[in-house]
């Protein structure tokens, strides 16, 4: 029987192949992140998610494909209802190899978890800061800086890298703009920040991602990102 | 004759209890000077005397009323002498495998409230816009949903652990009986409190009560808090009476690695619900003092920090997500070398790979919080913590292929649903780390993506298993099989229909869709979000039909199924070399330990009855 595994081993590995690449073609079209990469920090998160998707694929191909393997391989034939199967309980190199090997592929993810991470979140030069403010269930936006006004639609200029103060007035809320892909909550009672360089010009929409009670999936705020003389008239609008 | 049943003593003395308590509540604040009415205090009060007033009409206390008074109470095994037998199981009886099918019908009762409230909002999800459920609804109903479905999880649990344990290491029963149903009762005002937190206005916050927003809400939130409170009783009580059965009332020669795997994945199990339910309690005590006695612990007015709460409630909820999973993978461990005629592969690794899991558990709860707004460095170490869950979690998957590798397979019904099991959690852990991983999750933080991931892990690592172990010991348990061609027909339903449901709740989560709102905007991925959803909410009605053809295969062949043999898996496990259905007292011997669990192969035996010392039975 032994003699045989390889042979099994050696089908079961083919096939773990191809379906890794089946997988990873599945994921893809069923897990469609917008089109729009809107931010600086897009590019970094999409990339990253990306990477995950292979690692889905590999090892998800692994298990299911071994299991599928012995369902038809190893499944009972007529005739066979009252057979046992091989009999082995375990072997210490397989045991050791799949503890160690997942060990190291956690550290290699940590590590590039990490180094994603403080690429999105460094500060950058010449910051501009908006206060963003959140209450059930609007969103209020000033400009320190540019002169005391405050809106409820948040405008941006273009590549230009954005510190963002938050600040909740009721209950927790989370700033988020899809196409930007970052997000991070509002809490009464502290300032929480967010950087994010938008690099798209266009129109969005934020949207409240932490519930904040009733109308919480109506909590939306336009998102105007605009070339930087569009913004320079837009804050001489509002100062007049 | 309902008036026999203790649970219909129970009832009544809950519902008298209940305004007992506000009554006092009342009178001692007029007495103390204050106004008459605060509903805060009013109904908590009631609620708890209501709660305990259950038990004590349920009878689960009565044994220790006497004590008190000192009289012993012998420990009566066997149906009650004067009502009819199936009495027993309305009623506190002391017996576990009672208790176990208490906890096991109880679960599968609450799964069908807590999935019914699921597929309302489901179907308001299948379009864009607003249909027929007003958004107050919607936000009371997920989180409704939420509660219902985990505490029908810790019932599934318990009535697994329950009725298996004892057969599995031949004990007599649970170390302590009395304390057995005691846990087991004190869930049912519990579950009472939660669903009639409904009509007080219900909490609107999600199941996961973030404050703010959960101490400004209707006084619904404090039937839930007191609710959680009891259902947590039960789990530490019943988790403390695991712990002593495993560990103390094994039989002769069974050592620590040689129990069945099921106990390993119990003991882990028991270990977390012992130790961190404390947390949860500790939560919902804040919140609910916050409410009734205006202390400020979350409130930033008050000197509070909203973000505390998180990390009190994340510290019981995320060890709990192991509560949920491990005993289902205890269950999967323990099927397929019966139906791959086959040893489990690396028993002990698979052994400890729980206690690893249970371990490495404590040490995430973090990455529920990576958008809150808490340390930005700490956020580094919780991300490994929780891609290590990766490594025990990986041996066990590894272990489950390799079991499989080179047996002689056979596929009825429980081993369908061991497999699809094993296929379905591996999707919720697979989607683990890209959430685990903080760059990635500050995009899909708080999206549907996570909402298919966890569903995953739960419908992988319990509901499958609980269908499987359910197919599995109804013989045992009934003493006649289920219906073959029924359970096949749930299998081949469920289990597209739920990979369907999951992975559509993925992709509408990565296109941008929101957890926990009613209505979304119908542009979302290119416009398709509308037809993924739809697809959807008609495979969670699949789910549903298939739980439906579930209840009523179990019912009918309760009744009509073919007489079942004392072992028709040809198992080694203790519980199969007895009759079906399980004698009052289990064994009529004890147990002897003379070979191991899962020799599939060989022909020794695992475990011999003593038949010198037949008849002899342990005293308590």
């Amino acid at each position: 029987m032994r003699s045989n595994y390889r042979r099994h081993f050696l089908y079961a590995g083919i096939l773990v192949v191809v379906f890794t690449l089946v997988i990873q073609w599945i994921l893809d079209l069923s897990l469609p992140l917008p089109a729009i990469q809107g931010s600086a920090q897009s590019a970094a998160i999409d990339n990253l998610i990306g990477q995950h998707v292979w690692l889905i694929a590999g090892a998800g191909a692994l298990v299911l494909v071994i299991m599928g393997y012995s369902i038809v391989a190893f499944r009972a034939r007529p005739g066979e209802e009252d057979e046992e199967g091989d009999y082995f309980h375990g072997h210490y190199g397989l045991e050791i190899a799949w503890t160690v090997i997942p060990l190291i592929v956690v550290a290699i993810y940590g590590v590039i978890g990490t180094q994603v991470l403080a690429q999105v979140t460094a500060p950058q030069d010449n910051e501009m800061t908006v206060e963003v403010e959140g209450l059930q269930w609007s969103w209020r936006f000033a400009y320190p800086g540019h002169g005391e006004f405050q809106t409820t639609e948040m405008v941006v200029p273009v590549n230009q890298p954005l510190l963002l103060s938050m600040s909740a007035v009721d209950v927790l809320h989370s700033f988020w703009v899809v196409e930007w892909r970052v997000k991070q909550d509002l809490v009464p009672g502290i300032v929480t920040e967010l950087r994010v360089t938008p690099t798209e010009v266009g129109e969005f929409q934020l949207r409240c991602a932490e519930l904040c009670g009733l109308r919480h999936a109506y909590m939306l705020a336009d998102v105007r990102v605009v070339l930087q003389e569009d913004f320079d008239a837009w804050i001489n609008e509002q100062l007049e | 004759m309902l008036m026999q049943l203790g649970l219909t003593r129970g009832l009544i003395y809950q519902a008298a209890g209940t305004v007992l308590g506000m009554v006092v509540a009342m009178v001692w604040r007029l007495l103390a000077g204050m106004e008459l009415w605060d509903q805060e205090v009013v109904f908590v009060v009631g609620g708890l005397v209501g709660g305990f007033s259950f038990m004590w009409g349920v009878g689960a206390i009565d044994d220790w009323l006497e004590w008190c008074r000192g009289k012993a109470t012998p420990l009566v095994h066997g149906p009650p002498r004067d009502k009819p037998a199936w009495t027993r199981y309305f009623s506190t009886d002391y017996n576990h495998k009672v208790i176990g099918i208490q906890y096991s019908v109880t679960s599968l009762l609450m799964l069908m409230i807590g999935g019914s409230f699921a597929l309302i909002f489901r179907a308001e999800l299948a379009q864009a816009d607003l249909q027929f459920l007003g958004i107050g609804m919607y936000n009371k109903l997920i989180g409704l949903h939420g509660w219902a479905v985990i505490a029908a999880i810790l019932l599934g649990v318990g009535g697994m652990a329950n009725y298996l344990v004892p057969l599995m290491i031949g004990a007599e029963d649970m170390a302590f009986p009395r304390l057995n149903a005691f846990a087991f009762w004190i869930n049912v005002p519990g579950a009472l409190l939660l669903l009639a937190s409904a009509f007080l206005g219900g909490f609107d916050a999600g199941w996961t009560a973030y404050p703010p927003l959960s101490t400004q809400g209707s006084v619904g939130y404090q039937f839930l808090f007191l609710a959680i409170y009891f259902v947590g009783l039960s789990s530490i009580l019943g988790s403390l009476n695991l712990l002593v059965t495993i560990l103390t009332m094994r039989p002769k020669g069974m050592d620590l690695f040689r129990i069945p795997i099921f106990c390993w994945a119990v003991l882990a199990t028991s270990l977390i619900q012992l130790t961190a339910t404390q947390a949860i309690g500790t939560a919902f005590l804040m919140g609910l003092s916050e409410r009734a006695l205006g202390m400020g612990f979350f409130d930033p007015e008050g000197g509070g920090n909203p973000i505390l709460f998180q990390h009190i409630f994340w510290f019981y909820s995320h060890p709990a997500v192991y509560v949920f999973v491990l005993p289902g993978l205890g269950i999967i461990s323990e099927l397929l070398p019966v139906f791959s005629r086959k040893p489990l592969f690396g028993y002990r690794w698979i052994a400890l790979s729980s206690l690893a899991i249970a371990l490495v558990g404590f040490l995430v709860w973090g990455h529920h919080m990576f958008t809150s707004g808490y340390s930005q460095y700490l956020r580094i170490p919780f991300m490994i913590a929780t891609l290590l869950v990766a490594v025990p979690t990986g041996v066990k998957f590894f272990s489950w292929v390799a079991t499989m590798w080179g047996g002689r397979l056979r596929f009825p019904t429980p081993m369908l649903f061991t497999l699809g099991a094993i296929s379905v959690f591996l999707l919720g852990g697979l989607t683990g780390p890209i959430l685990a991983t903080v760059a990635s999750d500050l995009y899909l933080h708080d999206t549907y993506f996570v909402v298919g991931h966890f569903h995953a892990t739960l419908f992988g690592g319990f509901v499958f298993p609980f269908c499987a172990a359910i197919y599995f010991w109804f013989p045992k348990i009934t003493g006649r099989m289920y219906n073959e061609t029924l359970g096949k027909l749930h299998f081949y339903i469920m289990t597209p229909a739920f990979w369907l449901m999951s992975i559509g709740q993925m992709t509408v989560g990565t296109m941008g869709m929101r957890r926990r709102i009613v209505d979304y905007d119908p542009t979302l991925g290119g416009g398709l979000i509308e037809a993924r959803h739809l697809e959807t909410t008609i495979a969670a009605f699949l789910i549903g039909l298939s739980i439906l053809i579930m209840i009523y295969n179990l019912v009918t062949s309760a009744e009509i199924g073919v007489r079942a043999p004392a072992n028709p898996w040809r198992s080694r496990s203790p519980e199969w070399q007895i009759p079906s259905p399980v004698p009052e007292h289990s064994f009529a011997a004890p147990l002897q330990v003379v070979g191991e669990p899962y020799d599939y192969g060989l022909e020794e035996e695992y475990v011999v009855m003593d038949e010198s010392q037949a008849g002899h039975t342990q005293a308590h």
